[in-house]
């Protein structure tokens, strides 16, 4: 144990002589996360999609539509433009989608005719547009349900005054709006409050929780890649220890292999664990992060750490040379990164490739960070990422180990 | 103390040591001299549990380095011929480091420390971190760090290599001091004068074999004080053969076109007969070199190679 603790230590204090390399660790991570977010068109905030309306209808409620995203406005920018500009805006790539109310179209929603919507999205990005294209489907859904209460009187409302009059009298006003009022009376006791109370259980919590805010889908992925980063760093540090002849040293005293390798990942956890204090430090500015569960998402980042230390200290020891061994653990590093979700978010994957990259060590390590930001904690979810990561990692050390005993010292 | 019986180490077809056997005891230099690949330091390998031995036992204070290795281990002290030190630590925390690994703790462990750093002679530069060393500094503390445990049997591989003159005195009498407090050192190199200088005995290594063992005295005893003149020019192997037969007591040890190598008692009042003979096989010589018995002048008259081939 003492052996153990003191190669911990020695190995803390070499990497803390050595701030430039700890600096890249975290600054690279945090640069490319930063590029990507603004790529995406967010600086950290919550980025807007950019709507371009063309309202031929040009009625009351088409106005109203046009004045703004309803309840998502926080997320939606309505823009009303000419039918050729929005099709010359949208081809260009100015704006998330491009929407064509047709001319009569308020009217045929309302006398519960056929009528069609047309949206244009732009292909180049992929996570505005399918708001854009969710809130238009609740849009639908929710004019179809106002149309079976309220059709009719709406439909009074629409087609204005039967004689000809330019406004509703008052008479006729008052008659809607007691009919209204009434058919929402008679409704009152199932809609204030639900006569169907909906309990939600979730069996399995979905994998992924849609968040709108950029900066902060990109951050699990910016952790792990910083924890990646480390690891590899930290992989290399056996040719290291190769080189200066410390390994042969070590390898000549009453001490076994195993607690030098034991303390060398002890020592990139701890780094591991300032990582990725950081980053949920980060987090919590930009997100309510549940406070009680900040210890498990340490010490999951830790764990995911400690891991990859073993998994790239185990391809640089089964390397001929220390250039074979860094080549060869960046094959690995760059494409897990890519694919697990570290540099562009699952969210903004082709789904081919999420459903692939989820199953990384890291995509999983991304998606339990994620659950855990977004307050769910599952036992069960954690405990067998925990075993998917734990028991290849652990084969991996004993592989490692006696790679180190063997010929790896005296090739 | 420490015991080598038929060591043997194979990789492959490659006989690295074959059937190595020795014994050195407590307060004893032992030196194992031999040019480059000669096996000297798959010895040191073998007997500092770095590698497995083929065949054979090491034996350090009846704990064998394999079945018994935590134990032999813990008797054992390396010096490697490379710094094995963390050049970002302080030389403190690598005596420290290295203590820890022998099972030093608290008081006990920051009390060697001090000693070995006084010894070594950076107790005033103990704090800084030991890039910002000379090369004589951090071959002081490579020392140190293989004695911060007190073993009982130091191994020191080569560890003059590329050190300046002064930083050299100062390491060999470091060695000095840890035999003259019992420890018994196994000291391998490549130059003789410090092997002459150093060791109690000496053990001379050839193609993995041990070809002469013994004190100085010994060794020098096997030349019979016989010089060795080396002549270069121009040379007819058989006919300088032939006409050197003719001298007294000159043993050719090597002839080739280019050069010639005499063993004689002597030499310098026979050099005249030498030329003699050379002159009567038509032989052009161009240099002559004498060299009074060494080290170096057994192991070529028992290889017929230098030392530093």
């Amino acid at each position: 144990m003492g052996f153990f603790l003191s190669t911990a230590l020695k190995d803390v204090r070499r990497r803390l002589a050595d701030p430039i390399a700890l600096a890249l660790w975290i600054g690279i991570p945090a640069l490319i996360g930063g590029l990507m977010s603004l790529a995406m068109g967010g600086d950290g905030g919550t980025p807007k999609a950019r709507v371009l309306l063309v309202d031929q209808d040009d009625t009351f409620l088409s106005g109203l539509l046009a004045s703004g995203g309803g309840p998502l406005a926080e997320f939606i920018e309505v823009e009303t433009v000419g039918l050729e500009e929005g099709r010359e805006r949208i081809d260009d790539g100015d704006g998330t989608a491009l929407l064509i109310l047709p001319a009569g179209f308020v009217e045929a929603v309302l006398k519960e005719e056929p009528a069609t919507l047309q949206l244009v999205v732009n292909p180049s990005q992929r996570i505005l547009p399918s708001i854009v294209q969710q809130f238009l489907e609740a849009l639908v859904d929710g004019t179809f349900y106002l149309q079976r209460l309220l059709g009719e009187q709406l439909r009074e409302l629409a087609e204005g005054p039967l004689d000809g009059a330019s406004f509703f009298g008052d008479a006729k006003l008052a008659e809607l709006s007691m009919s209204i009022n009434q058919r929402m009376k008679s409704l009152e006791s199932t809609l204030f409050p639900p006569v169907i109370k909906l309990e939600e259980v979730l069996d399995d919590p979905p994998e992924e929780q849609e968040s709108f805010n950029f900066a902060l889908l990109m951050l699990p992925g910016i952790i792990f890649m910083s924890l990646l980063f480390v690891a590899q760093g930290v992989s290399e540090d056996v040719w290291q220890e190769k080189n200066m002849g410390t390994l042969r040293r070590m390898i000549s005293t009453p001490q076994s292999v195993a607690a030098f390798l034991a303390g060398k990942v002890a020592a990139g956890s701890l780094i591991a664990l300032a990582v990725s204090a950081m980053g949920i430090g980060v987090a919590m500015t930009m997100h309510e992060v549940p406070f009680v569960l900040i210890p498990v998402m340490l010490l999951w980042c830790t764990f995911f750490g400690a891991a990859a230390v073993i998994f790239f200290t185990l391809i640089q020891v089964l390397a001929s040379n220390e250039r074979g061994g860094n080549v060869l653990t960046m094959v690995v590093l760059f494409p897990l990164m890519m694919i697990g979700g570290c540099f562009f978010p699952f969210e903004a994957m082709p789904n081919w490739m999420a459903s692939v990259g989820k199953w990384t060590p890291n995509g999983l390590a991304v998606l339990r960070l994620k659950d855990l930001l977004n307050g769910q904690f599952s036992a069960a979810a954690l405990g067998s990422a925990v075993l998917g990561i734990g028991l290849p990692a652990a084969l991996a050390f004993l592989l490692a180990v006696r790679r180190l005993r063997g010929s790896f010292v005296i090739a | 103390m420490i015991e080598l019986t038929s060591l043997r180490k194979e990789y492959g077809d490659l006989v690295a040591v074959d059937g190595v056997e020795f014994a050195a005891q407590a307060g004893e230099i032992f030196g194992l001299l031999g040019p480059n690949g000669a096996g000297k330091s798959t010895t040191i390998g073998c007997i500092s549990g770095l590698l497995q031995p083929t065949a054979g036992r090491v034996r350090v204070l009846g704990h064998d380095i394999v079945a018994d290795a935590v134990a032999a281990k813990q008797l054992l002290g390396i010096v490697p011929q490379e710094l094995a030190l963390y050049e970002d630590l302080s030389a403190r925390e690598n005596l420290a480091y290295w203590g820890g690994a022998y099972g030093l703790r608290g008081a006990e462990l920051r009390g060697r420390v001090d000693t070995v750093l006084e010894t070594i002679g950076l107790l005033d530069r103990a704090k800084e971190p030991v890039k910002k060393y000379s090369g004589g500094m951090k071959r002081r503390l490579n020392f140190g760090c293989g004695v911060i445990h007190e073993p009982k049997v130091l191994l020191l591989d080569e560890p003059t290599v590329g050190v300046d003159p002064q930083s050299r005195v100062r390491l060999l009498d470091l060695v000095r001091a840890q035999a003259e407090s019992g420890t018994c050192v196994l000291y391998t190199t490549h130059y003789m004068e410090e092997a002459q200088d150093l060791c109690d005995r000496l053990a001379i290594m050839d193609n993995g074999k041990i070809i002469a063992l013994g004190t100085l005295e010994e060794l020098r005893g096997e030349l019979d004080e016989r010089d060795l003149l080396r002549l270069t020019g121009t040379f007819d192997a058989q006919r300088t053969r032939a006409a050197l037969a003719g001298v007294d007591e000159a043993e050719v040890v090597h002839v080739d076109e280019t050069s010639l190598m005499i063993s004689m008692p002597d030499a310098w009042s026979k050099l005249p007969a030498v030329f003699g003979a050379l002159a009567a096989a038509d032989a052009d010589v161009r240099a002559t070199t004498m060299t009074q018995p060494s080290l170096e002048t057994l192991f070529i008259k028992l290889t017929g190679r230098e030392l530093r081939e």
